[in-house]
């Protein structure tokens, strides 16, 4: 069943979608949500795991990670506003939260590393990126560089 | 006609008000020590004092700051805000409710009702609060009514939870946000520009009207939303200047230097003839090339370290108490290449050191630190150069506003150093 979603999205290549996958969820999280993005998605076939592109009309771009088993193991964006990351991390924005406090580092990005996580949100006004990734979804033979 | 006169009756109670506190001060008998906290006396030209130092909440660290002066627009009901951060890599004023004193600055208004905003940092902050309309005295000039938003201590509705999704905490009080304000300074003239605009397909969630107490994300025409002051100065008004002078790799108490406006208007805002002009891309970057790899970098004087690249891919040791920042056990040296969209290229050369020495040295009464650095991401994919206050000691450099013209007609974001 997910083989003949997967060749539809390939298939036809850009569909409107409206919501975005979930690090840590089954990729099918991307229709969960009905509100976010106007955007457009591409599927691109990589070895051992598949990238979901979707750009947004404001220049947002957001990159999902998924493993074999349809998990999403990681997120990367660059946006104009600073992409909603409670939605983008679903359960794991409580542990990024947790982490993200640091006492000195006042206007610089926000960079997580737990043994689970690993979450780097930075930029500025007009322009912000980063990256998460949930190493235990993370597969066996993918470098976590992939995901950027 | 209605801009010139209120010019000339500013000059009139500038000149009067200048007079009385000369006035004052020779009748002699001014204590000046119990004054500490009436406002320094009003700044004049192009030139506003900057000083880093640890900031009203006492412990931020390379934190630049200078004092603003709002008033209710076309009125002598004028308040000097003191600690205002100054913020290259942001557009706009805000300020926290508890600092401001003034209470009736007039709301902007959408569709019939206040406008609020809900603006995000990279450190993951964000402050909640209505706009308003202030004139803001920056120097000797003012620019009129000026929309500026209110950081709500207690916000009459409370934010969005869309607000709250980067991760990071509501800097609506001196001890979160580390100083009374941010004084948005960078390369634009608008904080979203036309991204939030009615044209836009996609109205990102920046503003807000809230009519019984619900909110909604609205679009917000230009006009509306909050600005770049710089830009709407009567003169003077293509960008700024910082110009801060060296400290000692070991640190300094604190710096004092200039933020002056204009860049090539007057006599002390011309730049210097080996200093070059890099263009940036739509974003405010520019790239920074370091062991032949090219990354995204930008400039700014809201951040408090050279964040840049990661522990990792420099081979360098992270504190194990002052997590993100860099503890080598010996100082190291970096040099990168910085060009500008305009192929405008040249080496820069910075040193970072053990952060946590650097933290406990004069026993860590030192809050100007230059040789400070830290992680920008966690690999080579997303990693950048984020110049922030260390890159400015002992350094003149400016900001150039998109929109209005710089040196040679110039009329895209720049920055010169």
């Amino acid at each position: 069943m997910r083989k003949i979603i997967l060749g539809l999205l390939a298939g036809c290549a850009i569909l409107p979608v409206s919501g975005w996958a979930v690090l840590g969820q089954y990729q099918n999280s991307i229709t969960l949500d009905q509100q976010r993005m106007h955007g457009s998605v591409k599927e691109m076939a990589r070895q051992g795991y598949s990238i979901q592109k979707i750009v947004a009309p404001d220049g947002a771009v957001v990159r999902e990670y998924v493993n074999p088993d349809g998990v999403v193991f990681g997120v990367a964006w660059q946006a104009p506003t600073l992409p909603n990351l409670e939605q983008l991390l679903g359960d794991y924005f409580i542990e990024f939260q947790q982490a993200a406090r640091s006492s000195k580092r006042r206007g610089g990005p926000l960079v997580v590393r737990t043994r689970d996580l690993i979450v780097a949100s930075g930029g500025h006004m007009r322009w912000f990126q980063g990256r998460a990734i949930a190493l235990k979804s993370l597969p066996k033979n993918v470098s976590q560089e992939v995901v950027r | 006609m209605r801009r010139s006169d209120r010019r000339i009756s500013n000059l009139v109670l500038f000149l009067s008000l200048a007079g009385f506190l000369s006035f004052l001060s020779a009748c002699g008998g001014g204590n000046n020590s119990n004054s500490n906290s009436n406002p320094p006396p009003p700044p004049s030209g192009n030139t506003e004092a900057i000083s880093v130092n640890f900031g009203p909440a006492g412990n931020y660290v390379n934190g630049l700051f200078a004092s603003v002066t709002v008033c209710d627009p076309g009125s002598s009901a004028c308040q000097t805000i003191p600690n205002v951060l100054v913020d290259t890599g942001s557009e706009g004023l805000r300020v926290l409710s508890s600092a401001l004193t003034l209470g009736n600055l007039p709301s902007v208004d959408v569709g019939g009702n206040p406008l609020q905003e809900c603006v995000s940092f990279a450190d993951g902050s964000y402050l909640w609060g209505p706009v308003v309309t202030a004139d803001v005295q920056l120097a000797g000039e003012t620019a009129s009514s000026v929309p500026i938003q209110i950081i709500s201590a207690s916000p009459a509705v409370p934010a969005p939870s869309s607000c709250n999704s980067g991760g990071g905490t509501n800097s609506n009080t001196v001890a979160a946000l580390g100083a009374n304000g941010i004084l948005g300074v960078g390369n634009f003239r608008h904080d979203c520009g036309t991204a939030c605009t009615a044209s836009s397909t996609a109205v990102p969630n920046v503003y807000f009207t809230c009519p019984n107490s619900s909110c909604s994300v609205t679009s917000a025409d230009l006009t509306s939303q909050v600005q770049n002051p710089v830009w709407l100065l009567p003169s003077d008004n293509n960008g700024v200047l910082i110009s801060l002078p060296s400290v000692p790799a070991s640190g300094a108490v604190s710096a004092s230097g200039s933020l002056i406006f204009g860049v090539g208007t007057q006599s002390d805002n011309m730049p210097g003839a080996s200093q070059q002009l890099y263009t940036t891309d739509g974003s405010g970057n520019i790239q920074t090339t370091y062991a032949g790899t090219a990354y995204t970098s930008f400039i700014d004087s809201g951040s408090n370290a050279m964040y840049f690249l990661d522990h990792s891919t420099l081979g360098i040791t992270e504190c194990s108490d002052a997590a993100g920042f860099y503890c080598p056990s010996s100082t190291q040296s970096y040099t990168v290449t910085n060009t500008g969209q305009n192929g405008t290229s040249s080496s820069a050369m910075f040193n970072i050191a053990n952060a946590d020495t650097l933290f406990s040295a004069n026993g860590g009464n030192d809050a100007a630190l230059v040789d400070l650095g830290g992680d920008s991401g966690t690999s080579p994919s997303t990693d950048y150069f984020d110049f922030g206050i260390p890159f400015f000691y002992g350094r003149n450099v400016f900001v150039g506003i998109n929109g209005t013209a710089g040196p040679g007609g110039i009329t895209t974001p720049y920055w010169i150093y």
